[in-house]
């Protein structure tokens, strides 16, 4: 692949913000003033940094119950899994399948498919680089929907709020499983796709 | 070589030749097929006139009822707020500043920072604060998820229909309304154009 077809092999940076060029011994861009980086400044280790946290939660946010239905006195608590299996036995399999893909599966393909990204840029690893930016843009755009089971948990505990009738309660999972959707988006958002361009050859 | 005749992909840093496209093109980026500029027609008006319509659905779909449930007699409505509040009270305020900020202050940021930038492009107001309300605009734009929130309140609405009786309130057509401005605002959001025009406006005034 050519490598001199790039605005930085030709001594220009592209603003972040505004998207006009600039020479590289440019400190702020002249149309929107914001600071100009040939490349998101550390975007390797910021989007470790960020993986690891959100695989670290990832952990509490599937084992501890994520909220507590309480029916005439009776609590139950839920964890996330427990939940779609509830749902599974209510013969709401569309619904059941929907919240599977969005808080399961979207959150562990995204964190496998960054760290596969990062492999890919530490190691040099030779791929077909538009193919990998094409899987950056679908972890970059799935990311917002993980965030589906903590809407549904605050409509459900402001709607159910009926004293001993019926009650429910978020669980401490909720704040991991928060915690791990907006650290992989912030994880998605600090890496830089140029970054797999930069490494082939 | 004048550099304002080139631009550079986002994501793999191509340099190109710039292009003007016409409305209804797509231009993409050659090798990694990025969507550089779809230009819409009367970007400037038709941003101006819904986020106007956003300004006025704001409050109606954050404090009306969006849906209410019937237990045994026991009546129980929520609005966006409401759960907010919920939530913060039972002492989980970490996921409840995360729904704040997601579903209701950044909508709302984005609404009115879009209206104060289309505003002042429209009547050729320069201001020295507009490139940082875009800038602004563009990075809290991601973090407004209200569509993620309409399937949550759908997912809701299925687990709760089994045990109780439910009401929809007129919050929720607002909410409805808002999320459909929101989008159509966003496509038609030529960034491009409001880049050059601000650039344009504010040199002006410096001569």
């Amino acid at each position: 692949m050519k490598k001199n077809n790039t605005a930085l092999a030709q001594g220009l940076i592209r603003c972040h913000d505004c998207g006009c060029l600039a020479q590289r011994s440019v400190v702020n861009c002249s149309r929107c003033g914001s600071q100009l980086h040939a490349r998101l400044p550390n975007s390797f280790q910021r989007t470790f940094a960020l993986l690891l946290s959100g695989l670290a939660l990832y952990i509490p946010a599937n084992l501890f119950p994520i909220m507590t239905v309480t029916q005439l006195g009776v609590g139950e608590p839920h964890t996330i899994l427990g939940g779609i299996i509830a749902l599974i036995h209510s013969d709401m399999l569309p619904i059941a399948m929907l919240v599977l893909v969005a808080s399961i599966l979207v959150p562990l393909l995204k964190l496998l498919g960054l760290s596969l990204l990062l492999l890919c840029v530490h190691y040099r690893w030779q791929v077909n680089a538009k193919r990998w930016t094409q899987m950056y843009r679908i972890i970059a755009f799935v990311g917002r929907w993980s965030m589906l089971d903590i809407f549904m948990i605050s409509i459900l505990v402001s709607l159910v709020d009926l004293g001993g009738v019926a009650q429910i309660i978020a669980g401490s999972a909720a704040t991991a499983f928060a915690a791990v959707v907006i650290l992989t988006i912030f994880a998605a958002k600090s890496f830089d796709p140029r970054l797999i361009w930069d490494v082939q050859i | 070589m004048n550099i304002k005749n080139y631009l550079a992909c986002p994501e793999c840093d191509l340099l190109l030749q710039r292009v003007l496209p016409v409305v209804g093109e797509k231009i993409h980026c050659p090798r990694c097929n990025y969507l550089l500029h779809r230009p819409s027609a009367e970007s400037i008006t038709r941003t101006f006139a819904l986020s106007l319509a956003g300004f006025c659905l704001l409050l109606p779909a954050n404090l009306l009822p969006i849906v209410g449930i019937k237990v045994l007699e026991n009546y129980h409505d929520g609005t966006l707020l409401s759960g907010v509040l919920t939530l913060f009270k039972e002492g989980m305020w970490g996921v409840s500043i995360v729904v704040f900020l997601s579903s209701m202050l950044f909508p709302i940021l984005n609404i009115v920072l879009a209206c104060l930038i289309s505003g002042h492009l429209y009547f050729n107001r320069p201001n020295r604060y507009l490139s940082l309300w875009l800038r602004t605009l563009q990075h809290i734009e991601e973090w407004a998820m209200l569509e993620v929130y309409l399937l949550g309140i759908i997912v809701a609405c299925v687990k709760l229909a089994a045990m109780a009786e439910l009401k929809f309130g007129l919050g929720l057509t607002a909410f409805v309304l808002l999320l459909l401005v929101t989008l159509t605002l966003a496509s038609h959001f030529d960034h491009v154009l409001f880049w050059r025009h601000i650039e344009q406006l504010n040199s002006h005034e410096k001569k």
